[in-house]
């Protein structure tokens, strides 16, 4: 049986290598020649639990997991009671005998076979590897060189086990898979990947992050990288300090981010005014998962709109764009650095934990990045706050003879404390002009993706929902036009006209419909339906796809 | 001395301790100047509170900050461009409540930074409350029947912090002062003047000062030494009580790196990218 779409799915307790497992399985099947989304589902804990890694692919671009998986590999009995019904038609379920037999599938002695070996418990992984393996249909030979490169501690023992347990599986399910190849070996990346990648590329020099998942791994990634690409990444005490300190950081012209998630972020928003009146250009990634407080921290959903949509006591320019793929995270990262260093302001990228930590193949065209840039001052008798046609002051940066003062205080042209009236407003008009300029700016790049179809309606949405929306039409085979604001505040109202009074579906991540209240208030458009999902976990596209019909 | 003024109105009461801040600091740019510092290599920052309104006072370029995170902006600064040298002036009240942590961690990692700390135990700009360092039983409009906590005590704490240049001034010996500054400004590492700023409209302890306070003949040895001093009130010894050499933050983590000078070109980012993707 030839197959389009071919899911694995493996479970089991933190610590037993799954998200290991569906990382090897991601490159098998990106080996050969196919797309790949991976979305790992972890509880917050190191270890026991349970976690599963859902590896899905295709020949073509493939935007979303799903989980109806055709090969399911469960560790223990908590997985299969998990996950003994998410096995697609003809697919099969391998589970570990020794845990507890007896179940429908295919039993396979995975402890006992461990046992033999010092470090057990991490072997799991290395198991259901083989599995895959032999299901898909690649010999003895193909496994131990994967087992060897995957797994370079302990190679012998663990080539050893997956020797023991692909005999297990092979006569039963054998080359059970036949995968079509696809066109080109792409690489796989991971969403905070992309974005840390797109801020490089851009020009990020000094990155600041306190640990918040879903955010995290932007710090580890980027702290990794530090020494090769010349860049500060540093730690601080809480996330008040990262915020202060990235305004810092950009006083001095160093292309400044940070990053966190909701509850990190609420830490920062007394920061983030003085970037608003100091006109300090800091980029924020904001990385949601379920609220309010601690929430649900490994989880996904898309609650923190409206916060970033007004984060920050009193008026002041935000810019707020949400990337809806791993590609565009990666390109609007550098365009969203560029955007607040011309504008002099703060800016949040928001995003989602299932973009964030999914992974995907990706096909980059770095040379396509923004740089990011503003304008600096040249000459005498520099005035930091000088009000101009659009209402961006020249920059200039220490030293130098010039004096440059950043205000947190209402200011006047040089940046001294004011209280004069004529000051207060002017200020407030000044920056506001920024505002303007911007919308006009916008006007002149792309703010909303655009995936037209031919049904005669619209699924709108934003954020990594655009991935679960676009693989649901796929599944489904349905085709309205979908629409993805990239560019939610200023909100581009100008793209929205046509769409205002057709017949229009929002999907998103939240339980009151943030989104969808925005669309209405912000460009006046007509909703007939609000899809939405707040379990924290992103949306399945086959689910998702009987949803939308439903609703079209 | 007048070009490092500014023609921003000055404030401040008749009579502030502050004054004495502003001066001998204006006096140690200048000294600082003679020994090859140039001023444009100088910046300031400051939290909110009377203490802070010196930022517009000064001709020098910085970030007039949040209340307490001036100490986190300052690092920020640092960090970016370690050619320049950094430095706060922070209330009590702005360094020992809303900053606390900010400063303690500043002294932990030995940010290269200066913190001149204005004394004058009382939240002056907000009339008159109790601050963190204030002796207990001190009546505000926050603790009118006397406050019921005790004082920090920001020596003892900083010494414990890992602080590697640690002294006390006094306002009305503007010379001392002077000294302090210049030599705290030139440490490389995490540097700490605690100020004793009399406060005439709250707290004026001018008198309570002029008895109590003596200039530090020798400076304390040993860390012991120096923890015993800093715990003394039936005296006020004002001078250097610790100086320690380590590698300060910036140096430890990416060493001779200035992240804001630096960065590495488009085409190299570019290029190191595109082979970071390959296989």
């Amino acid at each position: 049986m030839v197959k389009e779409i071919f899911t694995f799915l493996v479970g089991g307790k933190a610590g037993e290598g799954v998200k290991k497992a569906g990382s090897v399985a991601a490159d098998v099947l990106a080996g050969m020649g196919r797309n790949v989304f991976q979305m790992d589902d972890y509880m917050s804990l190191i270890r026991g639990g349970h976690n599963f890694s859902v590896v899905s692919s295709a020949p073509r671009k493939i935007y979303s997991h799903y989980m109806k998986a055709d090969l399911v590999v469960c560790f223990d009995k908590r997985s299969y009671d998990n996950h003994s019904d998410q096995v697609a038609e003809g697919g099969i379920l391998v589970y570990n005998s020794d845990d507890k037999d007896g179940m429908n599938g295919m039993g396979v002695p995975l402890t006992s076979e461990a046992k033999k070996y010092p470090v057990r418990n991490l072997m799991f992984g290395v198991g259901a590897v083989a599995i895959l393996c032999a299901a898909l249909g690649y010999d003895k030979k193909y496994t131990d060189d994967l087992i060897a490169q995957q797994y370079p501690k302990g190679t012998e023992d663990n080539q050893a086990y997956a020797s023991t347990i692909y005999d297990h599986v092979f006569p039963e399910i054998g080359g059970k898979f036949k995968l079509e190849e696809g066109d080109t070996v792409r690489r796989i990346v991971f969403g905070n990947q992309a974005i840390a990648l797109g801020a490089i590329a851009g020009g990020l020099s000094v990155y600041y992050a306190y640990p918040m998942t879903p955010a995290s791994s932007l710090l580890h990634y980027l702290a990794a990288q530090a020494e090769k690409f010349g860049l500060a990444v540093i730690h601080p005490e809480n996330e008040i300090a990262v915020m202060n300190m990235a305004v810092g950081s950009s006083f001095t012209g160093a292309k400044t981010m940070v990053g966190t998630s909701g509850g990190g972020f609420a830490l920062m928003v007394e920061g983030f005014s003085l970037a608003g009146i100091t006109e300090a250009p800091v980029l924020c990634v904001l990385s949601a998962r379920p609220g309010p407080a601690t929430g649900v921290p490994t989880y996904t959903e898309q609650a923190d709109l409206n916060f970033a949509l007004s984060a920050g006591h009193g008026e002041f320019l935000r810019i707020v764009a949400s990337p809806g793929t791993l590609e565009e995270a990666f390109y609007l990262t550098a365009q969203m650095l560029d955007l607040v260093w011309k504008f002099q302001t703060s800016g949040i990228l928001l995003t989602e934990k299932h973009l964030s930590e999914s992974s995907t193949t990706i096909e980059l065209q770095p040379d396509n990045i923004i740089s990011a840039g503003g304008v600096e001052f040249q000459g005498n008798g520099y005035k930091r706050y000088l009000d101009t046609e659009d209402g961006v002051s020249p920059l200039l940066f220490p030293p130098s003879h010039e004096v440059i003062k950043w205000n947190s205080y209402e200011h006047d042209d040089l940046g001294i404390t004011t209280e004069d009236p004529y000051w207060i407003s002017r200020m407030h008009d000044k920056r506001n002009k920024k505002i303007d300029a911007l919308k006009k700016y916008m006007k002149s790049i792309n703010t909303v993706n655009v995936y037209r179809g031919e049904h005669p309606s619209n699924v709108i949405t934003y954020g990594s929902t655009t991935m679960s929306v676009i693989e649901a039409l796929k599944y489904g085979q349905i085709n309205p036009t979908v629409v993805q604001p990239v560019y939610l505040n200023p909100f581009p109202v100008w793209e929205f006209e046509e769409f205002k009074d057709q017949t229009n579906i929002v999907v998103e991540q939240s339980s009151t419909g943030q989104f969808a209240d925005l669309l209405r208030e912000k460009a006046g458009i007509r909703i007939k339906e609000v899809i939405k999902r707040y379990d924290g976990r992103p949306f399945d596209p086959m689910e998702l796809s009987k949803k939308i019909k439903e609703g079209l | 001395m007048d070009d490092l003024g500014t023609n921003a109105e000055n404030t401040w009461c008749p009579g502030c301790g502050n004054f004495g801040i502003l001066n001998a600091f204006k006096k140690a740019v200048l000294k600082l100047e003679e020994k090859g510092i140039q001023r444009e290599n100088i910046v300031i920052s400051a939290g909110i509170g009377c203490s802070a309104k010196i930022f517009d006072y000064i001709n020098l370029s910085g970030i007039y900050g949040l209340h307490g995170r001036d100490i986190a902006s300052v690092q920020g600064i640092k960090f970016a461009n370690p050619d320049l040298k950094c430095v706060t002036f922070s209330g009590d009240g702005n360094a020992m409540g809303e900053g606390l942590a900010h400063m303690l961690f500043a002294a932990k990692r030995n940010a290269d930074i200066t913190i001149i700390m204005h004394h004058n135990s009382v939240y002056a700009l907000t009339t008159g409350q109790v601050t963190p360092i204030t002796n207990k039983g001190w009546k505000g409009p926050s603790t009118p029947r006397g406050s019921v906590e005790e004082p920090l005590n920001p020596l003892t704490l900083l010494l414990e912090a890992g602080a590697t240049f640690l002294a006390r001034g006094y306002t009305a010996k503007i010379d001392h002062l002077t000294d302090l500054i210049e030599q705290a400004i030139e440490h490389e590492g995490f540097s700490f003047i605690d100020v004793l700023q009399p406060c005439v409209s709250w707290n004026n302890t001018y008198k309570l000062y002029n008895e109590l306070t003596y200039v530090l003949e020798d400076e304390p040895k040993t860390h012991d030494e120096a923890l015993k001093l800093s715990r003394r009130i039936d005296k006020l010894p004002i001078g250097v009580f610790w100086r320690d050499e380590k590698p300060p933050f910036h140096d430890a983590l990416y060493g001779s790196l200035n992240p804001s000078i630096n960065s590495l070109s488009r085409e190299k980012r570019l290029e190191m990218i595109t082979n970071l993707l390959k296989f």
